[in-house]
């Protein structure tokens, strides 16, 4: 190691070895490249316990889906529609004692109270066994609904789209930038392929925060994906023409010098982890547009993702894609539905509308994917989670939209070792507040870790402690 | 069944946790992990290895030498015996009768030490140390030292000028940085590498003082130059070189968080428009070698200070970036923490919700250092020129409030301030070394009235005759097409030609109409102004009616336009827009008949005139995210807080400026700084190893005038600068020193983004080594052929092939991340930028080798190699190196053509072989490696 005060923390470590970035994480590497130099924690790359699951797919619908249209069913929204609160016999959600979480970062004139009760824009139906109701915008999903674990009583308290990068890193944008979920799980767990990125992200990420390593290291970034096969990875092939034989003898010539160059710099971790940092790019630039080539995908797989159909083609492409990536081991793909501005989801007004083709743009890729991993015996292994930043309010914004609501909202889960057909907690009457179980964006951040088999208080970096609430508490309900 | 992992956690935070907590995260840095619990029989060592470092970390700050409430430290076993208000901490033997360890054990949040909101509960394991420890008698250790005085902290204390040490072989220093090493070294019996190969210490300083390597002819003469201080004097044209500020602008930019206007869409949400003008600033300065103190406190306060000084006013772009267009708390917590920390190494952040867990800082002197702060806001200044602010104008502070009301947040939510009292700007007492001296700043009116400015009126007269003549032009250009006369139809404007190009052409002459009236405006306004400001001897009333009557004629000649608009608007339409077609123009016309009934009426004298402004306030929406706040006047003085501030952080007497200051410098020249916490130098970091060098430094740097030159000078003549940095024969000292604390050898640096860029550019020919101006927008960035420097730079818009090589982050960047990923070798085996310089720079090698071996006549491969190694990495290739590269020029060659040649890439006079292995040394480690 050149010149680190071993005092300093492990990333920065890792951060000139650079072999970190697209999967070599910590122990693996360590242990692999037989590098002497083992940081004196933990031993990572390895689990902590026996895991249950291997990989994460990650849906973030960008924008917060109105969890009272899609998982969490609100009859009372229709019965007491036109009601102020106030009017109506849950006149007490709006005690202020239960609404001094929120910590607002944009101001709202308007009051982020909506009073005036908006009835239901669309009608739910029991599914499965479980009989759990799910509103039918989703019905590629709902023939899965026993397969998925919905948790009906989620917080979180920025009432604003920063509120996207808190679901993604458990904390609040005016406390700092903190890493990522995929980021930590990156950090704390070891390659299962080495010739590919193991925390790929898909989709636009724009509103508050693009990264995801932070202190980490942005080796803990996520690697953008496009599922463009000429184009999939940044600067994935020469930008402008170079034979590949003449590639070839480049690469080996590139090897020599490297080699020779350690005889005026020996033992220079730098020029190690430079000289595989280009056996890893090679492999990288081999193995990603496979990824994204479909044509060994049988044209049944292909039709069921929606790659036909304009609607979901994109999203179905990216969902095809990261079954193929955990399929060969990959750790975390985060894909985000609906990024750009402040998220697609984002209704406003005309919420109806809105939701209604946003839902089927996601909703048969989503169950297609589901179908597939469960298939191919890969759900037992493979998380997919649904989530978003926050719910919509039970009450109007204007004529027809729901304005942003962080008090209880829904996510699901489903795959992993965790149970299906089950619904975890749930919001009052109104679909205001989570009442029971109420759990804040970290529980699930525990919950996917407890799966990975990782414990997330053995991650810790020094000098970064982390907060109770940072870690979260995995929710051992959900678990098989 | 999986082990369940986590213990039941008895009490959660479950209300909103708030940024309160965030910082407390760094008090419990390095947890005992339960796999250290009590070893019993281990008395006094169980004290010293688990107790101690226990209660150092969860309980001195508040029961140790930084505070003692209820009169109780906890620091030393004797002091826990006296014990505090209530009693001795602990009866030994009996932990359940010692209220040091019922306090940590309390399942009541009342009693619980640390309290609720300080800290985390003790875990078990950690009760299971305290009870251990007291079970066995509490045994003390001797010494049992306590925790040193605050005053004590090597930081804090005033910077002395340490003698330079004696060492054993003086020639192993060149100057008195190496005495300090040396010595440090010899205690250790280390010896440090030799000097690096000239070649090497001629790239280095190219790379580290200008940014961008030497070409092959500067690199063979400086490293031949047998002058015994031809070193020194490289040095010194380095230093000189324009070029110098901008490599060491982007090292501040890093620091002071330089970063472009960002927001979401076309909304600016962050910094400023135009703040360029701040990096233009900090480019000059630093070629000036305007002294450091001066930087910060022009940057803090050059708007009281130099209120007249364009110039000077850049500099406030610093505070100017700080802009949220939100939220004021985000703005003004931004401002805190980053003065502390770029400025003092102080983390004032973390005394925002809570007393300062291991500095001398509390609470609410956060909020005295917020309320240095609290007057001021941004806003764009005309510039001369260019009155349009969209297009270009001077981002600065100023302070909007006079007397803003700071209060103390409970527990750091700003949605409860402690509203019983006001808190006054002020510093923490630790650092109080004279008295604060706030004085209001009375403003000159060109400060609050820039209109005054000699050039704002004439810019928006320039600006108003172009628009004249662009529309004279477009006129005369319509009617060159269409010669018959066309008389402008300006009584009834809706009755147009008929004709395409006739009634062009009347419009066009509609276009003239309304621009020279508005010319007339400005003309008038501007009269009607200097009269005013010179009233005494003008008569107002007149210049007044006139620019009454100037505006008014600019009304009627727009109402003429819009109505001839509508017109045409209504004649073109198709039967379903026709009706509105028609309302619109009838509204139209009445606009008209009215804007003309205006003219005649009576000037009363009292007609607000538009404004000719010079400057314009950034509006925030800190009340509404829907629309601006209400804007006001400019103040006519100023708080004189941050002058003040500015005075207190680069006084002499202040402790920490210099030596965080020439920590900076330090580390940006070797990548590994004397305090490793560069923007925290408080007692959570031990007396740094060259603590002494430091302040030599730093004292040395005060006393040259705080000349960031001299400060470069110094460093890099040093031995310690000019050493190997490779670890060849330094087994002995890789296993006594494996970290390098000693400085043994030079760490080496993977190059930073922007260097790396501008190097293939400059060998290739193409840099472009224009300075300063607007950024390079990012649409633009992949032809440009700028420094790096110049590209847009903001939390949204980063250039991809930069940030793969860790450009800065625009929110805190103390310090470059040096990664080596597999994205730096695809980008830097693909992207345009480097297959499109490679066989222009294999052309200027080609070149280069034909004048350094003239005798060569034939441009032998040998030659080739050599040429592109010196120039490409800094060296002459070893003979297994160059064999390689010949062999690679046979296998290209023997390839069968298969690139297209007509391919801009390949279109070109270098030998393509050539070019392959230009692009392969562009790929060698050695090539982003300052060495």
């Amino acid at each position: 190691m050149h010149s680190r005060p071993s005092a300093l923390p492990r990333r920065a470590f890792l951060a000139d070895l650079g072999l970190g970035f697209t999967g070599l994480a910590l122990g693996a590497v360590l242990q692999r490249a037989a590098v002497a130099h083992t940081p004196a924690s933990t031993a990572a790359g390895r689990p902590h316990f026996t895991p249950r699951a291997k990989s994460v797919i990650w849906l973030f619908m960008n924008g917060g889906v109105s969890h009272v249209e899609s998982f969490d069913p609100k009859p009372m929204l229709t019965r007491y529609a036109g009601k102020t609160i106030a009017e109506t016999p849950f006149a007490s959600v709006q005690d202020p004692q239960k609404l001094a979480l929120e910590r607002l970062v944009v101001p709202d004139a308007n009051g982020n109270q909506r009073n005036t009760l908006y009835p239901l824009q669309i009608g739910y139906r029991a599914h499965g066994q479980s009989g759990i109701e799910i509103s039918d915008w989703f019905p590629h999903i709902a023939r899965h609904a026993d397969r998925l674990a919905v948790v009906r009583s989620m917080w979180t308290t920025d009432s604003n789209h920063g509120a996207q990068t808190q679901f993604h890193s458990g904390r609040h944008q005016n406390d700092g930038d903190f890493p990522t979920l995929g980021a930590w799980v990156h950090y704390g767990l070891g390659s299962l392929n080495d010739d590919l990125p193991q925390f790929v992200s898909m989709g636009t990420r724009e509103y508050w925060n693009r990264r995801d390593g932070h202190y980490l290291g942005p080796q803990h970034d996520a690697v953008p994906l496009r599922v463009d096969p000429a184009h999939p990875l940044d600067f994935g092939r020469p930008e402008l023409p170079v034979s590949p034989r003449d590639r070839e003898t480049s690469l080996a010539l590139l090897r020599s010098l490297h080699r020779l160059r350690e005889i005026e710099y020996p033992a220079d971790p730098a020029l190690t982890a430079r000289i595989a940092s280009y056996e890893l790019a090679a492999r990288m630039q081999m193995s990603v547009p496979g990824i994204v080539d479909f044509s060994a995908e049988s044209p049944e797989t292909r039709a069921s993702y929606g790659l036909e159909l304009p609607a979901c083609r994109e999203f179905g492409m990216q969902l095809l894609a990261a079954r193929r990536l955990v399929e060969r081991g990959v750790r975390f793909v985060q894909i985000q539905h609906g990024g750009g501005g402040a998220g697609a989801w984002d209704a406003h007004s005309g919420l109806k509308a809105n939701h209604e083709s946003l839902a089927r743009a996601v909703d048969q890729p989503i169950g297609a994917l589901l179908g597939d991993l469960a298939q191919r015996g890969l759900l037992e292994e493979t998380m997919v989670v649904f989530a978003t930043e926050f719910g919509r309010t039970p009450g109007s914004q204007g004529s027809d939209g729901r304005d942003h609501h962080i008090f209880g909202f829904s996510v699901w889960l489903a795959g992993g070792g965790l149970q299906g057909g089950m619904v975890h907690g749930a919001t009052d009457e109104i679909g205001f507040h989570a009442t029971e179980h109420r759990h804040y964006v970290t529980d699930i951040h525990a919950t996917i870790l407890h799966q990975l088999g990782l414990d997330s208080r053995a991650l810790e970096i020094p000098g970064r402690k982390r907060l109770e609430i940072d870690h979260g508490r995995p929710i051992t309900a959900l678990m098989a | 069944m999986l082990p369940a992992p986590f213990p039941t956690v008895p009490s959660r935070i479950s209300k909103p946790f708030c940024g309160v907590l965030a910082c407390l995260s760094t008090l419990f840095a390095t947890c005992l992990g339960p796999a250290r619990g009590a070893e019993p029989g281990a008395s006094e060592a169980g004290y010293t290895s688990g107790v101690k470092p226990l209660l150092a970390q969860r309980c001195y700050p508040c029961h140790g030498a930084l505070k003692q409430k209820a009169q109780l430290r906890l620091d030393t076993v004797a002091a826990m015996r006296r014990g505090g208000k209530t009693g001795p901490a602990f009866e030994p033997g009996a932990p359940t009768r010692s209220l040091l360890w019922l306090r940590a054990a309390s399942a009541d949040p009342e009693e619980r030490m640390p309290p609720e909101h300080e800290g985390e509960r003790f875990t078990s394991a950690q009760l299971e140390i305290l009870s251990a420890w007291i079970t066995q008698g509490a045994p003390a250790p001797d010494p049992d030292l306590p925790e040193p005085d605050p005053q004590q902290h090597w930081a804090f204390r005033p910077v002395a000028r340490p003698a330079i040490p004696p060492t054993r072989d003086p020639t192993l220093s060149r100057n008195p940085i190496d005495a300090f090493l040396e010595r440090a070294r010899e205690r250790r019996g280390i010896r440090a590498q030799p000097e690096a190969p000239r070649l090497t210490q001629v790239r280095r300083l190219y790379l580290d003082l200008v940014g961008l390597p030497p070409t092959v002819e500067e690199l063979e003469r400086d490293s031949s130059d047998p002058a015994p201080d031809a070193y020194e004097r490289l040095v010194g044209r380095l230093l000189a070189d324009p070029r110098h500020s901008e490599r060491w602008a982007r090292h501040w930019m890093d620091i002071w968080r330089y970063s472009d206007p960002f927001g979401l869409g076309d909304q600016l949400r962050n910094s400023q428009r135009h703040l360029w003008h701040w990096r233009d600033w900090i480019v000059e300065a630093l070629d000036a070698d305007l002294p450091y103190d001066e930087m910060l406190r022009l940057m803090l306060a050059a708007d009281e200070t130099h209120p007249h000084d364009l110039e000077r006013l850049r500099a406030t772009g610093f505070l100017a970036r700080n802009y949220f267009l939100f939220n004021r708390h985000q703005w003004l917590d931004d401002t805190v923490e980053h003065v502390g920390k770029a400025f003092l190494g102080l983390t004032l952040n973390c005394a925002k919700c809570h007393d300062h867990k291991y500095d001398p800082i509390p609470q609410v002197d956060y909020y005295r250092l917020r309320a240095f702060f609290e007057p001021y806001h941004a806003r764009l200044d005309v510039l001369p020129g260019e009155p349009d602010l969209t297009r270009d104008g001077l981002p600065r502070a100023f302070d909007r409030d006079l007397d803003p009301p700071t209060y103390r947040f409970v527990r750091g939510q700003e949605n409860r301030p402690d509203l019983t009292t006001r808190i006054q700007p002020g510093v923490p007492d630790i650092l109080a070394f004279a008295p604060l001296l706030i004085r209001p700043v009375s403003l000159p009116v060109d400060a609050y009235e820039p209109e005054r400015r000699p050039w704002v009126l004439e810019a928006h007269h320039l600006a108003a005759q172009r628009r004249v003549e662009a529309a004279r032009t477009e006129r005369n250009r319509l009617a060159a097409r269409h010669p018959a006369p066309a008389s402008p139809p300006s009584e009834t404007p809706e009755c147009l030609p008929e004709s395409g190009p006739a009634q062009d052409l009347a419009l066009a002459e509609l276009a003239l109409q309304v621009a020279e009236a508005e010319r007339r405006s400005v003309e008038a306004r501007s009269q009607a102004l200097r009269d005013r400001w010179n009233s005494a001897n003008q008569n107002p009333a007149s210049s007044h009616a006139e620019a009454v009557a100037a505006e008014r004629a600019v009304a009627v000649a727009r109402a003429t336009r819009a109505a001839a608009l509508a017109g045409q608007k209504h004649a073109h339409a198709e039967t379903p827009q026709r009706e509105t077609a028609a309302q619109e123009l009838a509204k139209a016309r009445e606009t008209l008949e009215k804007a003309r009934l205006a003219v005649r009426a009576p000037v009363t004298g009292q007609e607000a005139l538009t404004p000719l402004p010079g400057a314009a306030w950034t509006p925030t929406r800190f009340a509404d995210s829907t629309k601006d706040d209400p804007s006001q006047e400019f103040p006519r003085s100023s708080t004189g807080r941050r002058t003040a501030l500015a005075s207190w952080i680069t006084d002499p007497r202040q402790p920490l400026t210099a030596r965080v200051a020439v920590n900076h410098v330090w580390n940006r020249h070797f990548s590994t700084p004397l305090v490793p916490s560069l923007f925290d130098f408080g007692r959570k970091n031990p007396t740094p190893l060259h603590a002494e060098l430091l302040d030599w430094l730093a004292s040395g740097f005060v006393a040259s005038g705080w000349s960031l030159k001299h400060l470069h000078r110094c460093i890099v003549t040093s031995a310690a600068y000019r050493m190997d940095s490779s670890q060849r024969d330094a087994a002995d000292r890789l296993a006594l020193d494996p970290d390098n604390t000693l400085w043994w050898r030079r760490p080496p640096i993977r190059l930073e983004a922007q260097v790396i860029r501008d190097a293939i550019l400059i060998h290739a020919g193409r840099l472009d080594l224009t300075r300063g101006g607007p950024p390079v927008p990012p649409a633009e960035q992949d032809q440009s052929r700028r420094r790096s420097l110049y590209f847009m730079h903001s939390h949204n818009d980063r250039n991809p092939w930069l940030a793969t090589f860790d450009d800065a982050l625009v929110k805190e960047c103390y310090r470059r991340e040096q990664s080596i990923v597999p994205q730096q070798a695809l980008a830097l085996l693909n992207s345009r930028l480097v297959l499109d310089a490679a066989p222009a720079i294999a052309q200027h090698v080609a070149d280069a080798a034909l004048r350094l071996s003239p005798e060569m006549r034939s441009n032998s491969d040998a030659t080739f190699v050599q040429t592109a190694f010196l120039t490409l990495l800094g060296y002459r290739p070893a003979a297994a190196e160059l064999d390689a590269a010949q062999s690679a020029l046979r296998a290209w060659r023997t390839a069968p053509p298969q690139t297209d040649p007509t391919t801009p890439g390949v279109a070109h006079a270098a030998d393509p072989a050539h070019s392959q292995l230009v692009a392969v040394l562009l790929n060698h480690h050695d090539f982003v490696t300052l060495r």
